[in-house]
This record gives C-alpha cells, sequence and structure tokens, in this order.
C-alpha cells in the first residue's frame, strides 16, 4: 500500500493512487484506481462512474420502486421511497412517494403476473393522473380488462 | 404496519391506502401525505378490509 493514498493541503484531498478531489475551484470529487479515474462527482452533483460502460458517465438511479401483491390482502412486500400504495380498485393502484419527484416527467418501470390471464402493468392515463407525488398503474389481462396481480412490481426513474 | 386508510374516491367507490412498511412515516403521516386534500378518512384495521376482491369496484366509504 502506498505510503500516502489520501492527501491534504489547504483543504484540497488528493492522491496520486486513490481518491482525489479538485476541490476549491471545479468542485468535482474524483475516484481512481490504480491512478485511473472511475467515478466522480461533478461540479452540479452528478454521480457519475465506469463499471464497466467503457468511459465514466452519469448513472441515472432508481428513485423510488415497489414490489406488491395485488390480490387478496393488498400488501407491499418490500419498497424504496414509496410511502403507500393505493388501492383504487380491481387492478388499479397508485404509488405514492416518500420524496417527491422534481416534477412529472420521469420514468416508470412497471411488470406484473401472477394469475393465469394477465398481461401487463400500464400507466393509467398518464397525460392526467401522473404527478410528482404518485404515479396511477393499471393491471390487465389478456382481453385489456383490469385485474388484480399477485405480483406488481415497479420503479421510477428521474 | 397492520392498518389501512380509507377514503371515499370520485368514482364513488372506496380507495384503500396500503402503508409502506419501511418508509419511516407514522400512518397518521401517511393520510397527511397520500390522501387527497379534503376528502375525510378513517384508519382500520388490515384485518376489517375484505379479502374477497370479487365485486371490488362496488365497494362503498360508509361514516
Amino acid at each position: 500500500m502506498p505510503s500516502s493514498i489520501i492527501n491534504s493541503d489547504d483543504g484540497v484531498i488528493s492522491g496520486t493512487s486513490g481518491l482525489k478531489s479538485s476541490g476549491g475551484d471545479d468542485g468535482v470529487l474524483v475516484f481512481q484506481s490504480k491512478g485511473t479515474e472511475c467515478g466522480e462527482f461533478d461540479a452540479s452533483g452528478n454521480f457519475q462512474f465506469n463499471s464497466g460502460y467503457g468511459s465514466v458517465a452519469t448513472a441515472y438511479g432508481c428513485r423510488a420502486w415497489v414490489n406488491f401483491n395485488g390480490t387478496g390482502v393488498v400488501a407491499i412486500r418490500a419498497s424504496g421511497n414509496v410511502s403507500s400504495i393505493t388501492d383504487n380498485g380491481t387492478g388499479n393502484y397508485t404509488v405514492n412517494f416518500t420524496t417527491a419527484m422534481p416534477d412529472a416527467n420521469y420514468s416508470m418501470v412497471l411488470t406484473s403476473g401472477g394469475t393465469s390471464t394477465s398481461l401487463a402493468a400500464r400507466i393509467d392515463n398518464p397525460a392526467s393522473l401522473t404527478t410528482t407525488s404518485a404515479g396511477p398503474i393499471l393491471c390487465v389481462n389478456t382481453s385489456f380488462s383490469v385485474l388484480d396481480q399477485l405480483f406488481v412490481m415497479v420503479a421510477i426513474f428521474r | 404496519m397492520n392498518s389501512r386508510i380509507i377514503y371515499p374516491n370520485d368514482e364513488g367507490g372506496v380507495s384503500i391506502l396500503i402503508p409502506a412498511p419501511e418508509c419511516g412515516l407514522t400512518i397518521e403521516e401517511i393520510a397527511a401525505k397520500d390522501v387527497p386534500a379534503g376528502k375525510q378518512y378513517k384508519i382500520v384495521d388490515a384485518a376489517d378490509i375484505p379479502t374477497d376482491r370479487t365485486f371490488r369496484n362496488a365497494w362503498e366509504y360508509t361514516e
């Protein structure tokens, strides 16, 4: 191990092999491995990493997710940044976020299954029902009629 | 969290809020945040919600 991986000089952290921050001038915090940049926080606070991508690029995180049972006793199996789900009726649910999105232009990724005639989960009336604090979902069967689903899984990216 | 929040929805039926166990909010905080503004609501035990959802869209909110 090098004798000095991290040094601090006038508030600037730098290292010849490990962590490096260009600190006061541009506010960029760079992570290195063996002297090669593998990730950074840029001046706008964007987290960028390589992780096999081929170059250091901004990572767009999943901002909320939930896995729930929409049948019988409707219940959340596990979730992140979700305060609750709303059961509005057969196959009709809303995901409520603990911390709201900055706008309603996020991407919802949905899937569902567990019943023999299940087909898909889709966004319910996205133009009017999608808000910064909640995302609407409809589960449909092969005849495109709503139905409850045993497994409903949602991820929100922004 | 073994409670549910129920409120009348705009379609004449009833909506049921299911709290997320890991969210760190109390049931009252979730009600204040996730029940639409101006809606009356009740906090009930999860066991009070019917499990037979055959006629789910016919369920109604009563005082």
